[in-house]
Parts: structure tokens; C-alpha cells; sequence
């Protein structure tokens, strides 16, 4: 009786592990699989890397070729004024185009998420995300400096240049597809007092202090933008003859 | 029979706890697996991360190249003493282009958005639009014939809208140069994408697909392409 029941025992326990065993085994293929997706993924941040430094050269590069061509440009065309004279109309649209650093006076504003806002503090009713910036608040603010004259703006050193677009993935907010995060510092160069009087009452700028969001805007007598850096090329658009 | 007893208590014993820990290993392969989703996730946006690197080095290059030769063009013309106009000419064409002082033509699309009963278009409507153009690609963007350039802005003014101090009116014809497909898909993208979503309000909203735009070049009377504050860093 005593060994038929030691048997019965032995059995059933051999048959879970067993069965544990198999289950484990199968999961264990699956876990091998992880291990080579972390492989490629691996050699494909190599690459990226590899890339992203190919192309800070390459940048480098670009940059240093087109101070040489504005010298040897300027070069070329200072004893002939109609030359010089389309020599500097090309400085010009190079500024406007965004491909210089430009200073002159403006004001930098700099927006931060409200400090305060945690599930906790703002209740119920209130929603969390009213008090996190948003890429539409920053088309706004944007807007709204080019309404009061902004000649030049930058948000987190980028340059707002023809092509740009302020766009938001998940929670990442993206300016000429470069990731940026709060604080967010906007630079504009124009007439100061102009440019500050997008904080007045009743403004857009008043509406997100309402909602915890810290904005400074400070007036400067010299505010300096970086360039865009990379390429503003024309693959679509053709010169109307 | 007592030697027994205590064989059968050791072995089960001993297996229990062959088992528990086979439990548990198993438990914890199981939890890595898990992450499998998003170690996937994340490999799809290290491919998007690596095309867009190469996409920005080969323009880079691009206009690299380009540089170049215009420096040798300039030095040859410069020991040979020759005019450089033509060479100027192209030049200033080229960046007249690319700021926007010139008519420009190439494929595209043009969305018209109109007042209808219920719905008026505004301002910021316009504004959305012409963020989501720039993220598709356009590389020249109108309104109504009014261009929109970097530095442009788009306000309501009591209810008027204002594309450089100057007034537009419904309906609104927003003409855009760029990639036909990439445009069109990325605003017709199923309840996302700009057209089904304004639609969903209420708001008339079409898209055509063009083979030839044309779009004017930039023509603000009030508003002139000139830097008053702003100066070139110099070296």
C-alpha cells in the first residue's frame, strides 16, 4: 500500500517537472531570440552613432567651405560694384535664410513646466497636461513674435528657418527634427519693446502663467541665434522662368 | 517502514524545491521576454533614427560639393581676372530661390479650406496646416497667393485673418511644393491626419493633387525681407 502510493507520488511529481521543464525550455527559445534582438539593436546604435558623427563632420566641413566661399566671394567682387552689389544681396538672403548666426537686440523668453503640478496638487477636476508645454504653445509664442517683427528665433538653439516644423511624438517635442525638452529658451532678434509686448494682459503669455507654467521674457540689447544647421536644399521647386 | 517514511518525505521534499526554483527561473525568463515589444519598438526607431541621419548627411554633401566648386570656380576667375557675374547670377538665383523672392513651380498639392454655415476657418487652422506642410516636406508654401515664408505670421484680427499685415479672405487656397505623395499621405492619414480631422469638425476641407504648382515669390508690401535688427556675427 505504503510503496503504491510512494510510486503514485513519484509520478505526478516527475510529471509536473516534466512539464515545467518543457514550459521552461520554450520560453528559454524566446529569451534566446531577445538576446539577438539586443545584438542587432546594438550594432545598429553603432551605426547610428557612426552616422550622427559622419554627419557632424561632414557639417564641419560645409561650414568651413561656405566662410572660405563668402571670402573668396567678397574677394571677387570688390572692385566692381554691380558684383558687390549682388555679392551683398547675397549676404542678405543668407541671413534671412537662417544659414548665419545673427545678433542684435531682442528679448529670450524661457518656459518652463509648472513646477508645482503633480497628480496630487492640481485635484480631480484640473487636467495634468494644462500644465506642460506643448509644441502648440511654442507655434504660438513663435506666431506671435513674428507678428511683433522678429527677424530671427531660435527655440533651444534651433533656428526657425522655411522648412521647420514644431511637432510633438508621445511627449517629445521636435523642432527641425531634433528632439528638445523643457526648459525651453526662445530667442528673437528684433525691436525689444516690440517683441517683449507679447506678455501684456490678456495675452497668450498670461493664459499659461494661469496655469502654473514659469515664463520669463527678458529684453536684451544683444541676443545671439546659431545658425540652422544643416542643408535647406530645393529638390521640388523649380525657378517659374 | 520508519526508513521509508523518511526516504519518501526527503524525495518529495527535495523535489518541492527543485521545482520552486525551476518556478521561479522560469518566472524571471518569462519577465525578460516581456520586454521583447518594445526592445522591437525601439529597433524600428533606431532604423527610422539611422535613415534620417543618412538623409541629412547626403544633403549635407549635397550642398558640400556644391560649395566647393563654387570656391574653384571664384579662385580660377580670380587669377584669371575675368568677370564673375555669371557666376554671381546663379549664385543669388539659386539662394533667390531658396528664400523665396522668385516664382516657383513643381508638384505638389493644394487643400482649400472654405467657410461653410456652421464653420468658420481660422487663423489657427491655417497655422496647423502650414506646420504639418513643413513636417511633410514643402518646400514653398502660399495662401491665397500670399507666401509664407520663416518669418511670416498668420493672425486673427476680430475675427479677420492677416498673412502679413495683409487682409485674406474664404475661401482660403493653401498651394504647397514638395513630394505629391508624401504631402498627400501625410494629410489624408486616417483620423489623424489634418483633412479627416477638420472634416470631423465640420470644417470644408479638400485636397487636390497637382503635377505643377506654380507659387509666387514673396510680394509683402508692408513687410519687406530686410534685417533692421539683426546683424551677422562677425569673426
Amino acid at each position: 500500500m505504503d510503496k503504491k502510493k510512494i510510486a503514485i507520488t513519484l509520478g505526478i511529481v516527475c510529471l509536473v517537472l516534466t512539464i515545467s521543464i518543457c514550459v521552461q525550455i520554450n520560453t528559454v527559445k524566446n529569451a534566446n531570440s531577445t538576446v539577438a534582438q539586443s545584438f542587432t539593436e546594438n550594432s545598429l546604435r553603432d551605426e547610428v552613432l557612426k552616422w550622427k558623427e559622419k554627419y557632424d563632420n561632414i557639417l564641419n566641413q560645409l561650414d568651413n567651405s561656405e566662410k572660405q566661399l563668402s571670402k573668396i566671394r567678397e574677394e571677387a567682387t570688390k572692385n566692381d560694384t554691380t558684383a558687390s552689389n549682388k555679392e551683398e544681396q547675397i549676404t542678405l538672403n543668407s541671413n534671412l535664410l537662417g544659414i548665419t548666426d545673427l545678433e542684435g537686440q531682442g528679448v529670450e523668453i524661457i518656459l518652463r513646466d509648472d513646477p508645482n503640478a503633480t497628480r496630487e496638487t492640481i485635484g480631480v477636476l484640473d487636467d495634468i497636461s494644462y500644465h506642460i508645454i506643448h509644441d502648440a504653445d511654442l507655434r504660438y509664442i513663435v506666431n506671435e513674435l513674428k507678428n511683433a517683427g522678429a527677424e530671427a528665433i531660435s527655440i533651444n538653439g534651433q533656428r526657425i528657418v522655411n522648412p521647420t516644423a514644431i511637432t510633438c511624438i508621445g511627449n517629445v517635442i521636435k523642432v527641425n527634427d531634433e528632439k528638445i525638452t523643457s526648459a525651453f529658451t526662445i530667442k528673437a532678434i528684433g525691436l525689444s519693446e516690440s517683441l517683449a509686448g507679447i506678455d501684456r494682459p490678456g495675452s497668450y503669455v498670461e493664459l499659461l502663467r494661469e496655469n502654473g507654467i514659469e515664463v520669463t521674457i527678458k529684453k536684451s540689447s544683444k541676443v545671439k541665434i546659431s545658425k540652422y544647421t544643416g542643408a535647406i536644399s530645393a529638390k521640388y521647386m523649380n525657378l517659374q522662368k | 517502514m520508519e526508513k521509508n517514511k523518511i526516504t519518501m518525505i526527503s524525495i518529495i521534499g527535495i523535489i518541492c524545491v527543485i521545482l520552486v526554483a525551476v518556478m521561479f527561473a522560469q518566472f524571471k525568463t518569462v519577465e525578460e521576454t516581456d520586454i521583447t515589444g518594445i526592445e522591437t519598438a525601439r529597433e524600428e526607431e533606431l532604423q527610422m533614427m539611422l535613415s534620417s541621419w543618412k538623409t541629412k548627411y547626403e544633403e549635407v554633401e549635397e550642398k558640400l560639393i556644391d560649395t566647393q566648386q563654387k570656391i574653384t570656380d571664384y579662385r580660377e576667375k580670380l587669377t584669371s581676372n575675368e568677370q564673375t557675374s555669371e557666376l554671381l547670377d546663379k549664385e543669388l538665383e539659386q539662394i533667390n530661390i531658396l528664400v523665396g523672392k522668385t516664382n516657383v513651380t513643381g508638384q505638389g498639392v493644394i487643400i482649400t479650406l472654405k467657410n461653410n454655415e456652421e464653420k468658420t476657418i481660422e487663423a489657427s487652422d491655417l497655422r496647423t496646416l502650414i506646420n504639418e506642410l513643413k513636417l511633410a516636406g514643402a518646400e514653398a508654401i502660399s495662401i491665397n497667393d500670399k507666401r509664407i515664408l520663416n518669418m511670416t505670421e498668420i493672425v486673427d484680427v476680430n475675427g479677420i485673418i492677416l498673412i502679413n499685415e495683409d487682409r485674406i479672405v474664404s475661401p482660403y487656397i493653401v498651394k504647397a511644393i514638395g513630394d505629391q505623395t508624401y504631402l498627400s499621405s501625410a494629410l489624408s492619414l486616417k483620423t489623424s491626419g489634418f483633412i479627416d480631422s477638420y472634416q470631423k469638425l465640420g470644417k470644408t476641407v479638400e485636397m487636390t493633387k497637382e503635377n505643377k504648382i506654380s507659387i509666387l515669390a514673396y510680394n509683402s508690401k508692408k513687410n519687406q525681407l530686410q534685417l533692421k535688427y539683426a546683424k551677422e556675427v562677425q569673426e
